[in-house]
């Protein structure tokens, strides 16, 4: 099990701002309630006709874990580039903690990018000192934070083997050492579990709640749902380059989840239908959904399915990422058609 | 920025400077140099030995001779060489007498035969028939030998004396002398020139192999899909300035390794104690020397550059390779006109073509160690290349920070053009 390092007291703080924090935050809510450590305004980028970003507006809270998802091709690298200015956007803007992004401020970010490699014949730790000198940390110190974490990460061992001795979740672990080795305070990771096997995806998702409760913030982007669903608390959802459903994910999981309960029983489909409250059943599988009209009250529900025999299972449907993810990209196709 | 630079610079540095290629190659290149230098002499100089030779002499009157002038020849020349004539009898059917020998030279009885024809000295060649006709000092001996003879027969036929028109007709030489930019005289027979052509070949060798070191690096952090890693924190432009500095570092430490090896090998005692005494090192000008770095760095920088921007152009070596050639070419072009300017290293057309940014590096460098240039010729021709370097560092950063990027489809010409407006 991964023990994450302490992250803060942030020798970096200093430079996120000119300003001080509290003048940061009036600033910021000056423009919106949230507390947004990355705001991005009408982000656009297209490719000849093709449009890859269209418009993309949506602010990610300060200590959250926030999912950007989306189908394959949907806009989600071409996002991160633009905020990483790796291209450039044709209209919109990125801010970070209030400020636009430059060149400079880009490097307070933490990036793992989807297209990630290393310099196969060179030392693990070498390569690690090598990638914090790039981002502004002295090399000794480096030098000794790259080593902690491959000690952290069981692989200490392997500090002077070359890259292309390891396997490919090691080298996962090294681009993930590489891109939190500065201390940034907002991590952006593209598709960062692919690749990785079931005891490296919980080590890295433990190591990612660590660092939230350290106060980082973390933008995930993926399109493989369950391994975010545990994670995230907000999430941006992206398809056909425009965002679909942006917010806190209780909030969505409350507004996709609505009077939906789960219920299994002495009953069919059929049965529920005819009660006069229930305005959808739904078959997710062999789960049994039933959308109550908005002031039925949950009791109501059950007192008619013990009138229809015995009840299993009763229980209010919380709705995961995917049930989400695939309901809202229907709407949207119904909504542009 | 230069913090960033300078941890690229380190990598690529040390990343290169630690591999084994890289001091293997340090070592077999001035191997290898020597050698071509080395071994022709020490070819040249090993023409001894013992030889037999049998002599044919149809003229009947010419085996005498030809001994004396060769034995006269060898004394002379102070050679390891002994040759021992065998006079062959020649009966009445020379195409006989010819065979018996023939037959003692294949049987190795003798190491070859020297058939001196009937209608010497007037006219008719003779001959040598050997097995072995490469040992080049033997048969020069042989050569001359003949020569001598016969020609000291004519001349005693005509009524003169051979050792008057000896003295009368013996050559003067002629001395060549380099004259310096101070009026300095200097010897020179031909080592100036092949110090032009050494130092040229260097510069050559030494920027194509460099810069072809940078496009691979910069292919490499393409397939491997490193550079999105690096160009999250440092520019693109940064990363290419970067690998071009870090490889032009390594190129410059194996010059100055040489350098000292040269000083060692040319340091008093050195020589002889590794038995060279014989072997004589041009003496290089240290300003000619402080040229020789310069220009090389002027020509890496100019020609890494564009190299550079064909590592990110494409996606595969094999991709790149028509670009490539197009560029060596450039390269090759100062080698071609190289005749122009050893004929006329200050005329105009000379001048004109070493301000060319593209063959400064070669030819600029092959006319200073050939005669004194104007101090503005090499001004001009020194910001001229600064000034292309910035410019080709301009173009190819653009092509670089969008090709850098791009996987999958071969680009075209139009496409980089492309680039360079979207950049």
């Amino acid at each position: 099990m991964v023990q994450p390092i302490a992250f803060g007291p942030h020798r970096d703080d200093a430079a996120l701002g000119t300003m001080s924090r509290s003048r940061r935050r009036e600033k910021i809510k000056g423009v919106s309630p949230v507390d947004a450590i990355l705001r991005l305004e009408g982000l656009t980028k297209r490719y000849g006709n093709h449009v890859a970003v269209d418009e993309l507006s949506f602010d990610v809270p300060r200590g959250s874990i926030f999912g950007l998802l989306g189908p394959n091709g949907a806009g989600k690298t071409t996002t991160i580039r633009m905020v990483m200015r790796i291209i450039l956007p044709d209209a919109g803007k990125v801010f970070l903690d209030g400020d636009p992004v430059d060149d400079d401020r880009r490097r307070l970010i933490g990036y793992l990018p989807e297209e990630r490699g290393l310099y196969r014949k060179m030392k693990i730790l070498d390569h690690l000192v090598f990638l914090g000198t790039t981002r502004g940390v002295p090399s000794h110190e480096a030098r000794k934070r790259a080593s902690a974490w491959l000690e952290r990460f069981d692989l200490g061992t392997w500090a002077d083997h070359k890259v292309e001795d390891l396997s490919k979740g090691m080298q996962q672990k090294v681009q993930l050492i590489g891109t939190i080795l500065h201390r940034p305070r907002l991590l952006i990771l593209d598709e960062p579990f692919s690749g990785l096997d079931p005891i490296n995806t919980r080590q890295l998702k433990d190591l990612l709640i660590a660092m939230r409760e350290e106060g980082v913030t973390v933008v995930l982007s993926t399109h493989v749902l369950p391994q975010v669903d545990e994670l995230c608390d907000h999430i941006c959802l992206i398809n056909r380059a425009r965002p679909i459903l942006v917010g806190a994910l209780d909030d969505v999981r409350a507004r996709y989840g609505g009077n939906t309960w789960e219920v299994a029983g002495a009953f069919t489909a059929a049965d529920l239908q005819k009660l006069a409250f229930v305005s959808a059943v739904h078959k997710l599988g062999e789960r049994i959904l039933v959308e109550l009209t908005p002031d039925t009250a949950p009791r109501e529900l059950l007192a008619g399915l013990l009138q229809l025999g015995n009840v299993e299972t009763f229980g209010r449907f919380v709705p995961d990422l995917e049930n989400i993810f695939i309901r809202a990209v229907e709407e949207d196709r119904r909504h542009v058609a | 920025m230069w913090h960033r630079i300078y941890a690229i610079i380190r990598r690529e540095y040390l990343e290169r400077v630690r591999t084994k290629a890289f001091w293997i190659s340090t070592i077999l290149v001035p191997v290898f140099l020597g050698g071509m230098m080395i071994i022709p002499a020490w070819l040249a100089a090993r023409g001894g030995g013992q030889f037999k030779v049998g002599i044919v002499d149809l003229s009947g009157h010419f085996a005498g001779p030809v001994q004396a002038a060769a034995a006269k020849l060898l004394a002379d020349q102070n050679e390891k060489l002994h040759i021992t004539f065998v006079v062959e009898p020649v009966g009445a059917d020379a195409a006989r007498a010819r065979e018996a020998v023939k037959q003692k030279v294949q049987h190795h009885e003798l190491d070859g035969m020297l058939i001196l024809p009937a209608t010497l000295p007037s006219k008719g060649k003779p001959e040598y028939v050997a097995p072995n006709v490469a040992a080049f000092k033997l048969l020069s001996v042989l050569e001359r030998a003949v020569n001598d003879a016969v020609i000291a027969s004519r001349l005693t036929a005509a009524g003169l004396d051979p050792k008057l028109v000896g003295r009368l007709t013996k050559r003067v030489g002629l001395k060549t002398m380099k004259l310096g930019a101070e009026g300095k005289e200097t010897r020179d027979e031909g080592q100036g020139f092949l110090l032009s052509y050494g130092f040229m070949l260097i510069i050559y060798i030494s920027v194509l192999m460099y810069g072809i070191y940078v496009m691979r690096g910069v292919l490499e952090e393409k397939t491997n899909r490193i550079v999105e890693v690096v160009i999250a924190t440092v520019k693109p432009f940064e990363l290419m300035l970067g690998k071009i500095l870090g490889i032009g570092a390594v190129g410059l430490t194996q010059f100055i390794l040489w350098g000292f090896a040269l000083l060692a090998l040319t340091a008093p005692g050195a020589g002889a104690m590794l038995g060279m005494s014989g072997l004589q090192l041009p003496a290089v000008p240290p300003l000619l020397m402080a040229f020789f770095i310069v220009f090389f760095i002027l020509g890496f920088l100019f020609y890494g550059t564009l190299y550079a921007g064909i590592g990110a152009a494409f996606d595969t070596e094999q991709e790149a390779q028509n670009f490539q050639g197009v560029i060596t070419i450039f390269l090759i072009i100062p080698l071609v006109l190289m005749v122009q300017i050893l004929n006329q290293p200050n005329g105009p057309l000379s001048v004109v073509l070493s301000l060319i940014p593209f063959f400064t590096p070669m030819l600029m460098f092959l006319r200073m160690t050939l005669v004194s240039v104007p101090a503005a010729q090499i001004a001009a021709s020194v910001v001229l290349m600064l000034a292309s370097i910035v410019g080709a560092a301009w173009v190819v950063g653009k092509i670089y920070r969008v090709g850098i990027l791009m996987h999958g489809s071969k680009p075209k010409l139009g496409d980089l053009i492309r680039w360079l407006k979207e950049a």
